[in-house]
């Protein structure tokens, strides 16, 4: 058999490869279209994560415990019915010392029925016998080095680069050891998913240019939040912890969190 | 001279070696979510699935746009500090399209914060409700301008 090989077959062989390197941009373009068409989540755009560094503050000596900010919490990201909760408010009751003791306070009564979510019932100890009484709201600290990243075992949780220590709910596999793992507390098994669940610093708002929930609605500013890479001059963040002494949760255990507390006793674990 | 010929068993070893390597980058570019590693060992699209919530709470800025005359009476008093939505309800549907009606929240919201309590810090003004005065908290103090009477 004799190969033809003319001019004009070559041609029309160029033109094709030449058409086929052209159409392929075009492709990828389409292909994206149809994709974005699809997946489209109605997530906000622009938003980049490398370029924010969220920062909590907790102010206990201005919580009031009135619980808005747990029930706001609920509300708006859904969080299941019953004893789970993404944020909570805890009190504090230390009693005085028993007379003749060489101590300088007596036990350490905490509690949080609800979350806090309704408010407290009336103090369990007469008020003359209580040393000192105070409200701590709780959350995810947020850490720089999250034990809960670190133990799951099929890295569905992750550090994202602004902070926030969220959860990837199509991977987890609902095995609960980061709700051991965590040394706050912040963390529970959805009963609804079987997934693990936490605060997501509202993921959804903070995208937003919105405050999360609890900040929204804390009567009291004793929740701040703020940007530590778009610090504006008067920011209340920027206030907070320049005019007040801060600490962090369990400092020993080396999680770094990103939740500062101002007005905190010993006894707050 | 004799042509150099791979033996047979080395052929073979090499065939299977490119086969598990070519089925582990075949598996690998089939099952590795194509976000991951953009800003770490995770799916980055998880971070925009996560966003994608509709928020509930409207916030403040977004009353204020309308109800600016309130915002300014409200930052003059006491309560310059609360959210619209702490008292009023979540209301994100209403900022949004101003005809849908906002939803309200009834009664016993000042006690929720101003009942007296032991645990509530000192500076923050609370009241034994039997020995306050009337029954109604409004009859008194307007809940914009607490420390006027209507």
């Amino acid at each position: 058999m004799k190969t033809q090989f003319n001019r004009r077959g070559a041609l029309a062989r160029l033109g094709a490869v030449l058409a086929g390197v052209l159409a392929l941009p075009v492709a990828r373009t389409a292909k994206a279209a149809v994709q974005n068409f699809f997946t489209s989540s109605g997530a906000p755009k622009g938003y980049d994560p490398t370029e924010h560094k969220w920062l909590i503050c907790l102010d206990a000596t201005k919580c009031i415990g009135c619980g808005l900010c747990a029930e706001a919490c609920k509300k708006e990201n859904d969080v299941p019915q019953g004893p789970y909760y993404r944020t909570w408010v805890e009190r504090y009751i230390i009693t005085k010392p028993k007379p003749g003791s060489a101590e300088t306070r007596g036990e350490t009564l905490v509690d949080s029925p609800a979350g806090g979510m309704h408010g407290f019932p009336e103090c369990p100890v007469p008020e003359d016998q209580i040393e000192q009484s105070f409200f701590v709201p709780k959350l995810c600290n947020l850490c720089e080095h999250p034990p809960c990243v670190q133990v799951c075992p099929v890295g569905a949780t992750f550090k994202a680069p602004d902070g926030a220590v969220l959860i990837d709910k199509n991977y987890c596999i609902g095995c609960a050891f980061c709700v051991q793992a965590c040394p706050y507390g912040a963390r529970f098994l959805s009963p609804v998913t079987h997934t693990a669940e936490k605060c997501t610093l509202c993921y959804h708002r903070t995208t937003r240019g919105l405050k999360p929930a609890c900040v929204e609605i804390c009567p009291a500013e004793a929740r701040i939040f703020g940007d530590l890479k778009n610090l504006q001059p008067d920011d209340p963040l920027r206030k907070f912890y320049e005019s007040n002494r801060t600490q962090v949760l369990k400092p020993h255990l080396g999680t770094g969190p990103r939740v500062l507390y101002a007005g905190l006793d010993e006894e707050v674990r | 001279m004799r042509r150099f010929r791979l033996p047979p068993q080395i052929l073979r070893l090499v065939l299977l070696t490119l086969g598990i390597v070519g089925t582990y980058l075949v598996a690998r570019t089939l099952l590795v979510p194509e976000s991951f590693g953009a800003y770490g060992w995770y799916r980055g699209a998880a971070l925009e699935e996560i966003a994608s919530r509709t928020p509930v709470f409207a916030g403040k800025k977004a009353c204020a746009e309308c109800h600016a005359d309130i915002q300014h009476k409200l930052d003059k008093f006491e309560h310059k500090t609360l959210s619209c939505e702490a008292c009023h309800g979540a209301n994100r549907e209403h900022a949004l399209n101003h005809d849908v009606v906002p939803t309200t929240v009834p009664g016993s919201l000042c006690l929720r914060c101003h009942e007296a309590n032991p645990s509530r810090p000192a500076w923050f003004k609370q009241i034994v409700v039997k020995n306050h005065y009337g029954d109604k908290c409004t009859d008194c103090h307007l809940p914009h301008q607490p420390s006027q009477s209507p």
